[in-house]
């Protein structure tokens, strides 16, 4: 039909969001657990790492034409994508072990193996990193696709994972004794969940506080000039089709979300997170999830710009659009 | 080695589209799928000093398919003859080749869930007999044959005439080949 | 052929025959099993499309079984155009529609009773034969609007149409306003192959077409300027001292006064007229007649200018003589009836029409080159040179819009009933509000057709017509070709459906002509025709299967023996036969039907040339708008307009726009191309909606987007010659509408 693009939906940019987010909190955890000298971040966000990613997938499989084939995707080992379902899935199942080491009960029986902590650390360190970046290598190498194509897309992709990482790790860190509080009434001595009541505190390490609201700033400082780099790349770029698919983000129909993005999802938490006022990084974490969001919903939609060849998007745009009514009857 | 390919002769071609309705019809195509549309270049110029000319457009069958080694599930396939297709079984619709293919050749069949591309009418081929779009063509502006064979006309053609192959600086190495 | 189906099986016979979706007639496989078609394909071995098969023909099973297809007799039960219908046997159909005939004729005569047709698609021999044994003058198709007033005219002068061309010989060919790229598609092949073999082509069209883009040389002249270009072409062969002065001097006559006629036409005084540039005239003059042996091809826009068609056949005529390009070697060649084989004239018992009634003929008083006066004097020199004469059910027709208007004024006489086969005049007929006035007040009205059309909402009686699959198909050019194609039937006709031939003949033995129809089949009166040839074959069948065709071989220069079959024996420049019938025997000047020299106040409210009636795949007039494969490919009408013009008329590409003439509006969409003179737009033709409400009064959207409600049929716009109305060279003017919407219902 005229106005059904060939292109990847909402749904698979949503669980580029997750997955990515997921990969970026399990880095972070992980270079936490081997240079931050004994501290971890808190089990709200380590366990949310791995879940993210669980919730990527969940959406990666509905997106899915046949999804009960979706363990398909597991066979080709020239296909970045079945790279990253390996990858994801080994980051899944390491991030929860190792999430779970900061649970006490006697279930968890390796949660006082150090070694194991430090050995699953670095295999969080390196799944988390080919989740957080693997998409945008994907859509890098698609030459047909020109906002896409090139190195640019996966640095862009792998700084976006690992700032809403941060940002969600920093979320979580203020959930922890929020959560307590909560489930006070059911931490009680007698009850089954009464383990929880030791863990659901105040994360004590101060320079998890002092460090990541810096370094989120500082994530942003580098989203800001990269997108404005690659956009400026991109328009003045090779191809008119390069320049014509940055426009829609500069000056056409994206251009209203993509400030979104660079405004509120981008400088307006970068401010925020500087702003020695109690609620700011916190108001500022909450507009980086939805800022990466956005970002990641505005390049999926991006796809629908291909390299057109001559007279292809007239004779597309004539094509019905779905609605009409002779599609609708019982003709041959 | 057969390598199969397809010219087109832009010459010869006047955009009546019997080809995409032959393949269309015949292979039973879901009404929103369209294999190879046939564009219109122009009238360009300004009146009466004018060119017109026609693109029918299809899957190129690359030598080098950027749908091949992205499919993560191996739906995606290409022959030793060089002919690209999808093993329905194996496709999941993940939509990866789609998004892959810079001509736009391979659709998602909203019917089956999963994707559908030209496959020069491969079943055809196996019964001596040529692909419908070419089969219909009254023309002759679609000819097709083996490559590497020299005595074959689609390698006489690619031969004797200045042709060019769409996209080309992306380096598919598309196997249609255009007269123009 | 269809993805799964296994064409190897047991049982399947492969059948030749041919497509029927216009008179290309394409040779198609049929696949059939228990007379079931399970596959169709082109047929590599028929001569003229070689395997090729257009969009339409692809289409052959969609159309075959299709939903919408009319399948049992339908009698109408309530209003006209309710839409209420009872199903009722085929006999009980035959016997009622007699009935009402035989009733008609007790009261008002035979010739109250008139048919329809459209474009040949139907044996319309078997028509003529019934209308002459009932006694009616009054049968008619779209003949007016193509060829036949070209055959007629061209007949009078050199005592045949020379339109099998000899182009394999050629070194130049005129395409005088035909477009084979968009409507035929063999010939365009042929074309394309000798061109690259050294062919010039030069095209004569308003727009830039497919085939345009592939001419030598492309004049775009005014819409219904044809008539000034003619001219202006003989002055300069003529007195450029073109002209073969050998053919000239011993095989024509009237030289020096066709000399003197064209004094003044000269391409400085055609240049303003076809707004083509003197030098384009010349040098496109000098193109054709140097360039020997050349070429003009017919084409059906010069039928279709109204006013100025007879007198522009009639100068474009005289080009071949002029230049000796007339039945010799590589030129266009008068082969005249076949000998060989029973020709369609003489299947129709034309002389079972006593003399009476065919002064009756509504418009033979004022049109007589395609009525009695025209056809009856051009017949007898035919059969005292040839020994047969041209087809009647075409060369010889009542005058449509007159017959509309009989229905409405009763003048000169009433017309009550209408028999309508193989057409839907509220598309294809000019003047779409005069045809729709009259199919609503005509007392008896039937429709044969595959669809319920628009005009078979409005009948009495809807009858079931089978189609090319279900018919075997005879081609030879509306039986006036030497040569002929035969093809079988794939299938016995589905449901109840008859083949056209049957309906005749049954409502002819209902009517007491038994004894006029021996041949039970179509089979049975093809294989009579044929018979002749002596092939050998003992049914149509077999010849079908065994010999298929005949094409006796070609002679040139017949002439150097036996000369023309005129009066005079040569080629009257100066037309005796015209005289005679009280035409110019020379071709007068008349500007088109409307026009700004000739009626400036017109052109002041209507600022644009128009142009309509051009063909388009996937569609053939108002067809195949139900196959949803091919609407699919185009499912909205676009307009061409000039992108200045639109600009100025702030109106961009896509929009709705209204397009308006004296008769009346409709709407399309705007496309916008370089291809058109910015003072020129064209309408694509045939559109409806036939996904709409198909009840009274929106009969499936058929005045919405149709290009008929613009055209004209009014005397004074009609060629005085043939009676031919205009559907180009009209003023028009042009608009924004509101958009239609995706689901408008009417």
């Amino acid at each position: 039909m005229r106005n059904k693009h060939q292109n990847w939906g909402w749904m698979l940019a949503v669980d580029f969001f997750f997955a990515g987010m997921g990969g970026g909190m399990l880095v972070i955890a992980a270079v936490v657990e081997l240079f931050g000298g004994g501290t971890r971040m808190s089990l709200l966000g380590n366990l949310l790492g791995p879940a993210s990613m669980c919730i990527g997938c969940g959406f990666l499989i509905l997106e899915l034409g046949k999804p009960l084939r979706g363990w398909r995707v597991f066979m080709n080992p020239k296909a970045i994508l079945t790279v990253g379902a390996w990858m994801m899935s080994i980051a899944i199942a390491s991030g929860f072990v190792y999430a779970a080491m900061a649970i006490p009960l006697d279930l968890i029986f390796w949660r006082e193996w150090a070694i194991l902590g430090k050995c699953l650390a670095v295999v969080n360190l390196i799944t988390g990193l080919v989740v957080a970046t693997y998409p945008g290598v994907l859509l890098g190498r698609l030459k047909g696709r020109p906002l896409w194509v090139g190195p640019g897309i996966m640095a862009l992709f792998m700084l976006s994972s690992l700032v809403t990482g941060c940002a969600l790790h920093y979320l979580s860190a203020l959930l922890m004794p929020v959560l307590g509080t909560l489930l006070a009434p059911i931490l009680t001595p007698g009850s089954a969940l009464f383990f929880l009541s030791g863990v659901l505190v105040q994360v004590p390490d101060a320079a998890i506080w002092r460090v990541l609201p810096g370094g989120i700033a500082a994530l942003l400082l580098l989203q800001l000039l990269l997108w404005s780099g690659y956009l400026w790349v991109k328009q003045s770029g090779a191809t008119a089709a390069e320049a014509a698919s940055a426009q829609r983000w500069i000056s056409g129909d994206l251009s209203l979300a993509f400030r979104g993005f660079m405004v509120l999802g981008t400088i307006a938490p970068l401010v925020l997170m500087l702003l020695p006022i109690q609620a700011a990084p916190a108001l500022g974490a909450v507009l980086v999830l939805l800022g990466g969001v956005t970002m990641r919903l505005l390049t999926v939609r991006s796809g629908e710009d291909r390299t057109f060849l001559p007279g292809e998007q007239r004779y597309r745009l004539r094509l019905p659009t779905g609605n009409e009514e002779f599609l609708h009857k019982n003709w041959l | 080695m057969t390598r199969y390919a397809m010219v087109m002769d832009t010459r010869r071609c006047i955009g009546c589209q019997s080809c995409t309705v032959a393949c269309k019809i015949h292979n039973e195509l879901p009404i929103d799928i369209i294999y190879n549309p046939v564009t219109t270049i122009g009238p360009t110029g300004t009146f009466p000093d004018l060119t017109l000319s026609f693109l029918p457009l299809i899957c190129m069958h690359c030598d080098n398919p950027p749908c091949v080694d992205v499919c993560p599930t191996t739906a995606s396939v290409q022959r030793d003859d060089g002919i690209v297709h999808v093993v329905d079984s194996k496709c999941v619709g993940c939509l990866s080749c789609i998004m892959a293919c810079p001509y736009g050749a391979r659709q998602h069949n909203h019917e089956t869930g999963t994707v559908s591309k030209c496959d020069f009418c491969k079943d055809r081929l196996e019964q001596g007999k040529l692909p419908h779009c070419v089969a219909t063509c009254h023309q002759k502006a679609r000819i097709f044959g083996d490559l590497h064979d020299p005595d074959s006309d689609v390698s006489k053609l690619v031969k004797n005439n200045r042709t060019v192959q769409l996209l080309g600086e992306l380096n598919t190495n598309p196997n249609v080949f255009y007269i123009y | 052929m269809s993805k799964n189906v296994d064409l190897n099986q047991e049982g399947v016979q492969v059948k030749k025959s041919a497509c029927y979706f216009c008179h290309q007639n394409c040779g198609v496989l049929a696949y059939v099993k228990d007379n079931k078609v399970l596959a169709i394909e082109g047929d590599p071995e028929f001569p003229t499309n070689q395997g090729g098969l257009c969009s339409r023909g692809n289409s052959a099973l969609q159309h075959l079984d299709h939903p919408d297809r009319v399948n049992y007799p339908l009698k109408r039960i309530g209003q006209r155009g309710e839409g209420k219908w009872q199903r009722i046997p085929w006999q009980q159909a035959i016997d009622e529609i007699a009935a009402r005939l035989s009733d008609i004729k007790g009261q008002f005569g035979a010739e109250a009773v008139a048919t329809a047709g459209g474009t040949q698609r139907t044996d319309d021999w078997a028509r003529r034969r019934f209308m002459n044994l009932f006694g009616s003058p009054n049968g008619f198709h779209n003949a007016h609007l193509c060829w036949i007033p070209t055959f007629m005219i061209e007949t009078a002068i050199y005592g045949w149409c020379p339109f099998d061309l000899d182009l394999g010989n050629s070194r130049c060919l005129v395409l005088w306003g035909q477009n084979p790229g968009a409507s035929g598609m063999p010939e365009m092949h042929h074309i394309v192959d000798l061109q690259q073999k050294g062919l010039k082509v030069i095209v004569i069209d308003p727009r830039y077409t497919e085939t345009a883009s592939k001419a030598d040389l492309w004049l775009p002249l005014r819409p219904g300027s044809d008539l000034a270009l003619a001219l202006a072409w003989l002055h300069v062969i003529i007195y450029s001292g073109l002209f073969d002065q050998e053919y000239v001097d011993t095989y024509c006559e009237g030289f020096e006064a066709l000399t003197d006629h064209v004094a003044d036409f000269s391409p400085e005084w055609a240049a303003p007229l076809t707004w083509l540039t003197a030098d384009q005239i010349r040098d496109s003059a000098v193109m054709y007649a140097t360039n020997k042996p050349g070429n003009i091809q017919w084409g059906t826009s010069v039928d279709q200018i109204g006013r100025p068609a007879g007198a522009t056949m009639h100068a474009r005529a005289l080009l071949r003589a002029l230049t000796g390009n007339l039945d010799v070697f590589g030129g266009d060649l008068l082969t005249g009836p076949s000998k060989e084989f029973i020709t369609d004239e003489e299947m129709e018992a034309n002389d079972s029409l006593p003399e009476e009634q065919k002064t009756k003929q509504i418009g033979s008083d004022r049109f007589k080159m395609v009525t009695w006066p025209g056809y009856g004097r051009i017949a007898e020199l035919s059969k005292a040179f040839w020994g047969k004469a041209p087809t009647a059910e075409w060369m010889c027709e009542a005058h449509p819009p007159s017959v509309f208007r009989a229905i409405l004024t009763e003048k000169p006489y009433p017309v009550k009933a209408l028999l309508v086969s193989a057409t839907n005049p509220i598309s294809s007929y000019g003047e779409t509000s005069l045809v729709m006035e009259a199919l609503q007040k005509v007392d008896f009205m039937i429709t044969s057709d595959y669809w319920m059309t628009p005009t078979a909402m409005l009948s009495d009686y809807v009858i079931p017509a089978a189609g090319a699959l279900e018919r075997p198909t005879i081609t030879s050019s509306y039986g006036c070709a030497d040569f002929l194609l035969a093809s079988q039937r794939a299938i016995q006709p589905m449901y109840e459906r008859h083949n056209d031939y049957n309906f005749w003949r049954d409502l002819g033995v209902a009517l007491g002509q038994q004894e006029h129809w021996p041949w039970e089949t179509v089979e049975d009166a093809y294989f009579h025709k044929i018979e002749g040839l002596g092939s050998g074959a003992e049914n149509y069948d077999q010849f079908v299967e065994n010999v298929r065709f005949h094409f006796p071989e070609r002679e040139y220069s017949k002439f150097k023996e036996r000369g023309f079959a005129t009066p005079s024996g040569k080629v009257e420049l100066y037309s005796s036969v015209l005289e005679g019938l009280g035409y110019p025997p020379l071709p007068e000047y008349v500007g088109p039907t409307e026009n700004e020299i000739d009626h400036p106040d017109l052109a002041k409210k209507y600022p644009l040339v128009l142009t309509t009636g051009g063909g388009f795949m996937p569609f053939h007039h108002s067809e195949h708008f139900q196959i949803k494969s091919l609407r699919y490919l185009r499912h909205e009408p676009y307009m061409d307009i000039n992108p200045a013009t639109a600009a100025s008329l702030s109106i961009k590409d896509g929009d709705w726009v209204w397009i308006e003439t004296a008769r009346g509006r409709i709407r399309q969409k705007a496309n916008l191309t370089n291809g058109i003179d910015p003072r020129v737009v064209f309408t694509q033709r045939g559109w409806w909606y036939p996904e709409r409400d198909m009840k009274s009064p929106g009969l499936g959207g058929c005045t919405e987007s149709n290009a008929n409600v613009l055209t004209t049929t009014a005397d004074k716009d009609c060629d005085p010659y043939s009676g031919a109305w205009a559907n180009r060279g009209l003023l028009c003017r042009v608009y924004k509408a509101d958009p239609l919407g995706d689901k408008e219902v009417s």
